[in-house]
């Protein structure tokens, strides 16, 4: 089978630079230099990276293309220079260990700005994580890769931009933002420092990708809060309306299709979120950048193959109620004897994808870049649970771990609906770039017990017993959630509402890469 | 059916039959939703009417001849000469009623 992104041309490809000012936007308008297109009134370009070719039209496929190599991942471009912001993270160090290892130049930026929110939460990563300096070192030895890492600030447009210079990415992953809905929910303060560090940082981000490499794509982190949960029901699109949507009133008819569709953020961190995908949106539509607005599901899980290859590689696993999300959260409960915690009624549901499956998804889209201008949007989800339906997969799998654990049901702490209809539409990655799950929630949370159970980091997470439970309150209230219900891990979910998934795909070939725990076990054995 | 600047005059302007044109851009969100309709209904219409599209950016000289100003532009020639010009996104059935409206003869309003 062809790769996903094999008939994309030059006019996709970063190292491709037009010919000439061309103002596209302005259509018609504008188009003051036609004496630099050829005779028949093709744009011309030229590449970067074989500048002796000259000038030609862009419709080089990346098939045909010297400069792209085939990978398992579709065709990547020979040692292409990705920038990671964030790169000391959770996903920014996983990815940055997978691309180095496929080829990619990487580099990185970070300021440790979560190494030390976690602190001041009075938490840490229960997986211990080596310094930056460490991990780069091990990187070399173990991987044979080489990272390169800046200490800067994304707000210090100053010195991002002088490194953008040197290093000309030609691809920028955006990992750099707060990541939490509570840690905004604090005060004043904290709802401040997430929105002026992610809406700013980004901001600033676009000014300089227009002026020092506007070919380069923008992956842009947002996530599936941004959408919440509609209480019409309606399905979630990815980022846009699909062209068969209409709207109608008093008997006329509109297409809807392309337009953004609407945004019910669920916290101050998924409002800075949608900030961005509007500045982003701009951002393209004034200055034909190009980017890939990623929804994603929450992420779970420790394991990939580069991350697993020594314990100095290791990626953070945080539990504490500010950056700890449910399944990461669930498994340190059980691993402590502790009762799994659902908020309310736990009949939650939300779109999830495994670490693994999460990197993988990335990977296809770096190699893929979009056409010049070209916004999109990916809903990034490999299923979609019910948190309770979650909490009683862990309390399973930790079973065979020799833990039996209840779940509780505990006051919500948050403002959101307990019970409400979902249906997300995820048909982008899976039909434009490749895309098919391959880890189970079972098999990955396995592979959680395995590592986390390791006394070392038993140690760690006994420690940290006081940081999981919530006291952080949407109302502003700081205090735990009294106990609602407990209950017996085999009970089922009153399941109001069904979880509806549309991948484009049927369910059989969706989930025909996945590896369910009897295989998975297999394999591992 | 893309068409570029080069086969432009043999596949629209010379065709038998009417053909719809969509004018679009890869930075024009409307327009790259609208590929999978378009598609749909270029092989239900095949053999009566056209449906093509074509980049304004990557053919420039074309979009200066019509005076592109704004994206999606559809336009319908018939014989070589423009009946129907309107921008914005349709609805299928919007774009439906229009190439029945042209098969039938019927008149069209221009926007």
């Amino acid at each position: 089978m062809k790769a996903h992104n094999a008939d994309k041309t030059c006019w996709n490809c970063p190292a491709a630079m037009l010919k000439g000012h061309v103002d596209f936007r302005a259509c018609g308008q504008s188009m003051r230099r036609l004496q630099e297109l050829s005779e028949e009134g093709e744009i011309l370009i030229r590449c970067r990276r074989r500048p002796e070719l000259g000038y030609f039209e862009p419709t080089i496929t990346f098939e045909e293309c010297p400069e792209w190599e085939l990978t398992k991942y579709g065709y990547l471009l020979r040692d292409m220079r990705v920038l990671i912001l964030g790169i000391d993270g959770y996903l920014g160090w996983t990815l940055a260990l997978k691309l180095a290892v496929l080829g990619c130049k990487v580099a990185g930026v970070d300021n440790f700005l979560r190494r030390k929110m976690v602190a001041e939460k009075g938490s840490m990563s229960v997986v211990p994580i080596a310094s930056m300096k460490e991990r780069l070192k091990a990187a070399k030895e173990v991987l044979g890769v080489e990272i390169e890492f800046r200490k800067i600030d994304v707000l210090d447009k100053q010195r991002l931009g002088a490194f953008m210079k040197e290093f000309q990415p030609e691809a920028i992953v955006h990992y750099a933002e707060i990541p939490s809905a509570p840690y905004s929910m604090v005060d004043a303060d904290h709802a401040i420092k997430v929105q002026h560090n992610n809406v700013l940082g980004t901001l600033g981000l676009l000014f300089l990708m227009r002026d020092i490499c506007p070919e380069a794509c923008l992956l842009k982190l947002g996530t599936m809060g941004e959408y919440g949960t509609p209480l019409t029901g309606r399905p979630l699109f990815e980022g846009l309306f699909p062209a068969d949507a209409v709207l109608k009133w008093r008997g006329r008819e509109w297409s809807l299709g392309g337009e953004l569709t609407p945004r019910d953020p669920v916290s101050f961190y998924h409002v800075s979120k949608v900030q961005d995908t509007f500045n982003i949106y701009e951002a393209c539509k004034y200055w034909w950048l190009r980017s890939y607005d990623i929804m994603q599901g929450v992420i779970y899980g420790v394991h990939t193959d580069e991350v697993a290859a020594d314990p100095r590689l290791r990626t953070r696993l945080d539990v504490d109620e500010w950056f700890g999300t449910a399944v990461n959260r669930f498994v340190c409960q059980a691993i402590l004897g502790m009762p799994l915690t659902v908020y309310g009624e736990g009949e939650q549901i939300r779109g999830f994808i495994a670490l693994e499956d999460a990197m993988e998804c990335m990977v296809r889209l770096i190699a893929s870049p979009p056409e010049p201008g070209q916004y999109m949007v990916v809903n990034q989800v490999s299923g979609l649970y019910r948190i309770i339906d979650l909490a009683k997969i862990v309390a399973d799998v930790a079973r065979d771990f020799g833990y039996y654990v209840k779940i509780q049901k505990i006051e919500n702490p948050r403002v959101e609906a307990d019970v409400h209809p979902y249906e997300v539409v995820s048909e982008n990655l899976p039909n434009l770039f490749g895309f098919r799950p391959k880890v189970t929630p079972e098999v990955e949370i396995a592979r959680m017990f395995e590592l986390l159970t390791q006394p070392h980091i038993k140690e760690r997470i006994k420690k940290l017993a006081h940081v999981i439970m919530p006291v952080t309150w949407w109302s502003g209230e700081k205090r735990v959630p009294e106990v609602i219900e407990v209950l017996e891990p085999d009970a089922v979910s009153k399941g109001v509402y069904k979880p509806v998934l549309h991948t484009g795909l049927k369910p059989e070939v969706y989930y025909s890469m996945v590896r369910t725990r009897k295989k998975w076990r297999k394999v591992a054995t | 059916m893309r068409v570029t600047t080069r086969n432009f005059d043999k596949e629209v302007l010379n065709s038998e039959i009417p053909v719809l044109v969509e004018f679009w851009a890869s930075w024009c969100p409307p327009c790259k939703v609208m590929e999978p309709i378009l598609h749909r209904l270029e092989i239900e219409y095949e053999g009566r009417m056209k449906i093509v599209t074509i980049n304004v950016d990557q053919n420039p000289r074309i979009a200066l001849r019509y005076q592109i100003k704004g994206l999606p532009t559809f336009m319908i020639f018939k014989n070589g000469k423009i009946i129907y010009r309107s921008v914005a996104a349709k609805s299928e059935t919007q774009l439906r009623r229009i190439i029945e409206k042209v098969l039938n003869e019927e008149p069209l309003e221009e926007e």
